[in-house]
């Protein structure tokens, strides 16, 4: 495969999961995301900030609208940058990925990648509906999220490394590793500085469902990016054959 | 070595270029779906982008969905 081709592959795969995901979005996270910003709307109401007028509904719908429309554009986004990221651990990584096939051996790589930079890291600091969030933390918390993306992320190639280097009897000492690793960085992170004080089943759910979503991405992720890669390599190995 | 050899995807040799602009997308769209705050847009019309957020707002329900600390 070329390199202008690799990097084809990469970016429509993220592009097409990040779309899709966006959709599922509407029906996942966003019913959850209008009962959160009306309750903001209602408490904006009580507090005699805002009027619940016809010319606040406009304007309201209008930002709405944006936003919301904003949710598959985003979705798009969102796939090429954490595609392009899944694409080049793929590239590095797919000789030594378990399975036959490339979608075998994408979708066992969009496993540890989403653990290692998803999951372990919404352990720590789950996604939150609007409602919960202090404005005057957000910088110290986009700081302490992608830092431990990034701490879980490194320690996981540091591991896969050892993982390598280690003999066959011994790699499991590669896995309980990162167990202890990831253990010791998730006790010591600073906890979210802002307390929850939404309704807990809104919380809860808008949890559930953003968790649902983005692992439903990652899958679609590996398996557009495996099918693709099978097809163009296969493609590529035909013709050197043919010379 | 030629140049299309130079830029043949290997299992074993990823090219560096790909590399380089696959890193470089990882960036700016994580950058603008998880933390502008008007950053790019004043670029283009200055502080009042910082005000008016647009990319933060068209992103708003994503960043939320996606699990990024949004406001």
């Amino acid at each position: 495969m070329k390199a202008y081709l690799f990097v084809l592959v990469v970016l429509l795969s993220g592009f097409s999961a990040g779309v899709v995901y966006g959709f599922i979005n509407f029906v996942t996270t966003e019913p959850f995301l209008d009962s959160a910003i009306e309750l903001e709307n209602r408490a904006d109401f009580q507090s005699g900030k805002e009027k619940d007028t016809p010319e606040f509904r406009a304007e309201y719908n209008a930002y709405r609208y944006w936003q919301k429309g904003g949710m598959v554009l985003a979705g798009g986004i969102f796939g090429l940058a954490t595609g392009s990221l899944f694409g080049i651990v793929f590239a590095y990584s797919r000789k030594s990925l378990p399975g036959k096939h490339d979608v075998q051996k994408a979708l066992v790589l969009a496993g540890l990648m989403w653990l290692a930079v998803f999951m372990i890291p919404f352990l720590k600091y789950p996604a939150n509906p609007p409602t919960v969030g202090d404005p005057n933390t957000v910088v110290y918390r986009a700081i302490l999220y992608l830092s431990f993306i990034a701490i879980s992320g490194l320690g996981a190639l540091a591991f896969y490394k050892l993982y390598k280097k280690i003999s066959k009897n011994k790699k499991v000492l590669a896995f309980v590793g990162y167990a202890i690793f990831i253990g010791i960085a998730f006790v010591m992170m600073p906890q979210n500085p802002d307390k929850v004080l939404a309704p807990m089943d809104l919380v809860s759910g808008f949890r559930t469902m953003s968790a649902t979503s983005v692992t439903i991405y990652w899958i679609i992720n590996a398996v557009i990016l495996g099918a693709l890669w099978h097809r163009f390599q296969a493609r590529h190995e035909l013709q050197k054959e043919l010379g | 070595m030629s140049q299309s050899k130079h830029m043949t995807v290997l299992d074993s040799k990823v090219p560096v270029s790909a590399v380089v602009i696959l890193a470089a997308v990882f960036g700016f769209g994580l950058f603008v779906v998880g933390y502008d705050q008007g950053h790019l847009l004043s670029l283009v019309i200055g502080e009042q982008a910082f005000k008016d957020l647009y990319i933060h707002e068209l992103t708003h329900d994503m960043r939320h969905a996606a699990g990024f600390p949004c406001h």
